[in-house]
């Protein structure tokens, strides 16, 4: 999933300091698992900024809604005609979704209200923790289903590297080295030896380095483009 | 800050149903009375209150508090202390707006403590009362 989380208050407040009327728009995609922009987070930070302008008597409206996803152009439409009449959208969703909502509106100011930080996984009740980089070409077969993209702080591709320590990272003491993970789950799978094999140096163009990245599948496209 | 000899906050007290709201029934049995702008709410533990709860109730009224079981005696084990983490929550968020974090509050006590209870609901209304009318206040 997709983890993000909300901005500081007084940073979303700036935002919207000249508007009167703004819609707060949730996703329920990845944001709602997380936390950080679903139908509840609406609720909360709506009522917060409602309040902190009702404070300042300087009352802002602000109509809450959250759609199934913010990344889909197509779940738009019900909120349309809403949409005319604020100022501004302020978005939870994640970078992508935000940046599909301004796409979406063309004319409407769109404000980012969460930080989008990782893709991850839930560890614990309010624990996130990254776990892949979206490097665009997949290795975790070699490595015991553990990313050393994401997981190793150097992102190396034949570790361990001297800063492992007793299963941790150099980086920081709350880290496990990436590669101690690698090498007791091929262990324990009996595929260690797997291990003595070199890994070639990654192909970066897969990822960022290529630029924007685009994927069009043909099976899948139709004529009109819709 | 006093804000007034006429001003009368409105309050809503969520209550637990084995604890506060028990014990909002002792007191009524006693005959014990208390500020009638406090408006009970009742719930089937303290752990269902929810920091959205809180946070929608601050737009229209002064204060909130929850009333809760006595520590480790939650019907449903963690309620209390949920209860108690979503208070907190809600008072860093009130915080943060500059709201008196005080106009939020949790408080424990057992369904037979009538006394307690208007004890209780007529010092938050008191210390509101101090407080003053919330500054927050979006439905007046």
């Amino acid at each position: 999933m997709i983890v993000a989380e909300r901005k500081p208050i007084d940073e979303i407040l700036g935002f919207l300091s000249k508007h009167q009327k703004i819609m707060l728009l949730g996703c329920g995609g990845c944001v709602t698992v997380c936390l950080a922009g679903g139908e509840k987070e609406v609720g909360i930070l709506g009522s917060e900024l409602a309040m902190a302008r009702a404070k300042e008597g300087r009352p802002l409206e602000v109509v809450q809604r959250t759609i199934e996803r913010q990344c889909d152009f197509e779940y738009f439409e019900g909120i349309r005609h809403e949409v005319k009449d604020v100022d501004a959208i302020l978005s939870l969703a994640c970078g992508i979704g935000i940046q599909t909502v301004a796409e979406a509106f063309p004319d409407k100011v769109v404000w980012p209200g969460v930080n989008t930080k990782f893709l991850g996984v839930n560890q614990n009740v309010g624990v996130w923790a990254e776990r892949c980089q979206a490097c665009g070409q997949c290795v975790l077969d070699k490595t015991g289903g553990i990313c050393p993209v994401a997981r190793c702080s150097k992102s190396i591709f034949n570790g361990p590297c001297g800063g492992s320590q007793h299963g941790k990272c150099e980086v920081s003491a709350d880290t496990d080295c990436a590669w101690a993970l690698i090498h007791d789950r091929l262990t324990r799978l009996g595929q260690v030896d797997s291990m003595r094999e070199i890994l070639p140096v990654k192909d970066w163009s897969h990822s960022r380095d290529g630029g924007p990245r685009k994927l069009v599948r043909e099976d899948l496209t139709l004529e009109s483009g819709k | 800050m006093s804000n007034g000899k006429d001003f009368q906050p409105k309050i809503v007290a969520f209550c637990c149903e084995n604890s506060g709201w028990l014990a909002a029934e002792a007191a009524a049995r006693l005959e014990l009375g208390y500020p009638e702008k406090v408006e009970l709410i009742k719930l089937p533990c303290s752990g269902k209150i929810d920091v959205l709860y809180f946070m929608k109730a601050m737009e229209k009224v002064d204060g909130v508090m929850i009333l809760a079981c006595q520590k480790e005696n939650c019907k449903f084990l963690k309620g209390n202390e949920r209860a108690k983490s979503r208070v907190l929550q809600t008072q860093r968020l009130l915080k943060e707006i500059g709201i008196e974090e005080d106009r939020v509050t949790i408080q424990y006590l057992a369904a037979n403590m009538g006394n307690k209870f208007v004890e209780i609901v007529q010092n938050m209304y008191d210390k509101v009362r101090e407080l003053g009318p919330n500054p927050g206040k979006v439905i007046k």
